[in-house]
């Protein structure tokens, strides 16, 4: 259901797969061109719909990456809603992934279970940016708007109810022989395969290489909270079930810590030397696009992040205009879909859906 | 000489010393742990060297920007040991790029390979496969080149879309 | 799911009503209680005999009505609308209370929903699943990229709305909108059925 629609082009032998060949391509829209059109902050918006159950991940992805090439940094109040947001979005990422990965191999449940507790999740998201998906949240200095009176503690009780739920989930999966055995011990990929293949994320901290871009290139303030990386030894799609399962109890322990520290800090959220021209309307596009900024620097931005599906990075480069003049992302489901050969050969026809569904693949990120 | 990473001290040094014609050290940005500017023709020779003796296994992001007056390649490459990225940096001329390919040195590099050439035209020799991959085959523009301009649909004639 | 019989851990429990027990009553609808074992029968054998004796008109209303009260949307995903699309058939909105059941096939489907972003390498994929579904069939395009292009409008590879390739009968605005929207679409079509086709 997050799949989104691609090709996979397969050569069998009976049943078995000896090629795959995967073709994307069909949501191409063309972001990364749109981008040079649109003013700084006018990206967010498409930055949203580049990966829609992730939309927030990939607004601070973009907004690091061009602050850096502005050469702005936020306050410090701003950086915690930030990470309050990325860990809501990944809890709501994974749940997504469970619903419909798991009602793919044949249990009806979760699915209902999921879309019920991520509509909790995206009422919380309502309540401070306005829309359930695509929320225009992020700004290059800070974010919109502050957290409004009580959200701290009916974000609270939220995680007081997924502390129960996430257990449960796993009850529903770990009970069940169809579950077991259509994941356990299907679609391996050793952990040197996946460093070659360039594969990150759940997928290769079940390989068990601890990679995690949170903790080893520490952006934002994850630095100054508690969280463990959840690994798996086993890099199958059971593997990459629990890395996932596991992260979200990591996310609401974040979560946790991050509105303990919004309790106790009030402050801006939107730095005060944003430059006008970041903001401003865009001229209808082919009309004075480019209008030379004199005296603002040029630099280049680069980051990167983990977002629920793996690396991202974003690079953007600053050539005194308006607009970016270059903006590049760099999706993780992309090299994931991409090394698809290498996990599915050796594996049966009717494993694919399995396979395929442990890559939680987006096809608006992969594309863009 | 810029100011020196404590990290890469025994790499750089390396580098320069072993590729002394093709490698020149570019100023340090702080999100980077250093940007190497590389000549196309030895783009996998100093790539090979930087995965086999600066531990840089995971090949990240290979793109491109156009310059109008001439092509850029970047290549952002990831060491778990130093945990931070290096960047490289190729120009090449905006009429019939080529650039060696990294694929056989991370297969992780071929679909980013395929997509630069998809959107920039940038020929990747010795590449396995090298196909469109987000447009139809049979597409005739590269369109993140700066040559290639988006206008409103009303004023799009039918040529630059393929039905 | 069928696929609960293989399980081997979970015990089915099936209920079975016996033939001679009393039909449970319906307390909330006075509506004269109709067994549907002598039903269907009887409407069958008279919708064909009006078929057979010339008189498709008199029949059509009754199949106009059986189709827009059971509309079948095609279970498919584009993009950010086909997650709001999945949320529609969820535990809290459920869709399917107004007889709406996506279901795999084209062939099965009597309702398009254009959920989301159509690019020009789609186009085809589109046309091919609008042109296998039968008649009679209806298409909506939720979202503004279905509508008209939405953000992505100016972009080379997206068709700037999908009236372009396929008859559209509703449009719903939103970016995405939200599955109250999409229920609200899809009951504006039903209305508009019983406007066209009586």
């Amino acid at each position: 259901m997050t799949h989104g629609l691609w090709n996979l082009r397969i050569k069998v032998d009976g049943e078995l797969i000896v090629d795959a060949d995967p073709e994307i391509g069909y949501l191409h829209r063309g972001i990364e061109k749109i981008c040079e059109y649109r003013r700084y902050n006018e990206v967010v918006t498409l930055m949203d719909r580049t990966c829609y159950v992730a939309g927030i991940a990939w607004e601070q992805l973009y907004i690091m990456a061009a602050e850096g090439a502005l050469g702005l940094s936020p306050p410090a109040r701003a950086e915690y809603i930030r990470v309050l947001s990325q860990e809501l979005q990944r809890l709501s990422s994974h749940i997504m992934w469970y619903a419909a990965y798991v009602q793919d191999i044949g249990l009806m449940t979760p699915f209902l279970y999921g879309m019920r507790d991520r509509d909790l999740i995206l009422d919380l998201f309502q309540s401070y940016t306005g829309a359930r998906m695509t929320y225009e949240f992020m700004r290059v200095g800070g974010v919109r708007n502050d957290v409004p009176v009580g959200f701290t503690d009916r974000c609270r009780k939220v995680m007081d109810w997924l502390d129960q739920r996430i257990p449960e989930y796993e009850k529903v999966c770990d009970n069940s022989t169809i579950f077991l055995d259509r994941t356990k011990g299907i679609g391996i990929l050793k952990a040197k395969e996946c460093l070659n293949d360039g594969i990150t994320g759940p997928m290769l901290r079940a390989a068990g290489v601890a990679r995690d871009i949170r903790r080893d290139r520490p952006y934002s303030v994850y630095p100054e909270l508690d969280f463990d990386i959840a690994l798996y030894d086993e890099p199958d799609c059971y593997g990459r079930y629990r890395v996932r399962m596991e992260e979200m109890k990591q996310s609401v322990r974040i979560v946790r810590q991050v509105l303990d520290w919004l309790d106790r800090n009030p402050g801006p959220v939107l730095a005060e030397k944003v430059p006008r021209f970041v903001g401003t309307p865009s001229p209808p596009p082919g009309k004075e696009t480019y209008v030379e900024r004199r005296g603002y620097p040029k630099g280049r931005g680069f980051s990167s992040m983990e977002e629920p599906h793996g690396e991202a990075m974003a690079y953007i480069i600053n050539e005194g205009a308006e607009h970016p003049y270059r903006a590049k992302l760099r999706s993780p489901v992309f090299v994931n879909i991409a090394a698809s050969k290498d996990y599915l050969v050796g594996y049966r026809v009717s494993d694919i859906p399995a396979i395929m569904g442990s890559v939680d693949v987006c096809v608006g990120e992969s594309d863009r | 000489m810029p100011e020196e990473n404590p990290p890469l001290r025994p790499l750089i040094p390396g580098i320069t010393a072993q590729f002394p014609q093709d490698v020149t050290v570019l100023p340090r940005r702080k999100d980077m742990l250093a940007v190497l500017k590389v000549t196309p023709a030895r783009v996998a020779e100093v790539a090979k060297y930087l995965r086999d003796v600066g531990s840089f296994e995971h090949c990240a992001l290979v793109s491109g920007v156009d310059w109008v007056d001439h092509l850029e390649v970047l290549y952002h490459l990831w060491s778990d040991s130093l945990k931070g990225y290096i960047e490289l940096t190729v120009d090449l001329p905006s009429e019939d790029p080529h650039v060696p390919s990294v694929t056989e040195i991370w297969r992780g590099a071929n679909w980013h390979e395929r997509e630069t050439w998809d959107m920039l035209g940038v020929r990747f020799d010795g590449h396995p496969d090298l196909r469109r991959v987000l447009m139809p085959e049979g597409y005739q523009f590269h369109p993140l080149r700066k040559s290639f301009e988006l206008h409103e649909p009303e004023e799009l004639e039918v040529k630059a879309r393929h039905v | 799911m069928s696929d609960s019989e293989t399980s081997g851990t979970s015990k089915i429990i099936t209920h079975v009503r016996e033939a001679d027990a009393p039909e449970p009553e319906v307390p909330f609808a006075e509506i004269e209680i109709v067994q549907s074992k002598e039903f269907i029968p009887v409407v069958k054998e008279n919708l064909t005999g009006m078929i057979q004796r010339g008189m498709e008109a008199a029949v059509k209303p009754v199949f106009n009505w059986a189709g827009r009260n059971s509309l079948f949307p095609l279970h498919w995903g584009l993009a950010c609308c086909a997650i709001e699309f999945a949320a529609g058939f969820g535990a809290r909105w459920d869709g399917e209370r107004f007889g709406v059941v996506p279901r795999s096939s084209p062939r099965q489907c009597d309702l398009l929903i254009v959920n989301g972003t159509v690019t020009w390498k789609l186009s085809h994929k589109l046309i091919t699943l609008w042109e296998q579904m039968p008649e009679p069939k209806w298409a909506i395009a939720m979202g503004n990229c279905a509508t008209g292009g939405g953000p992505f409008r100016t972009a080379y590879s997206v068709v700037p709305g999908v009236d372009k390739l396929v008859p559209i009968d509703v449009y719903i605005a939103g970016c995405p909108p939200r599955p109250e929207a999409m229920l609200d679409g899809i009951l504006r079509l039903e209305r508009l059925i019983r406007e066209r086709r009586g």
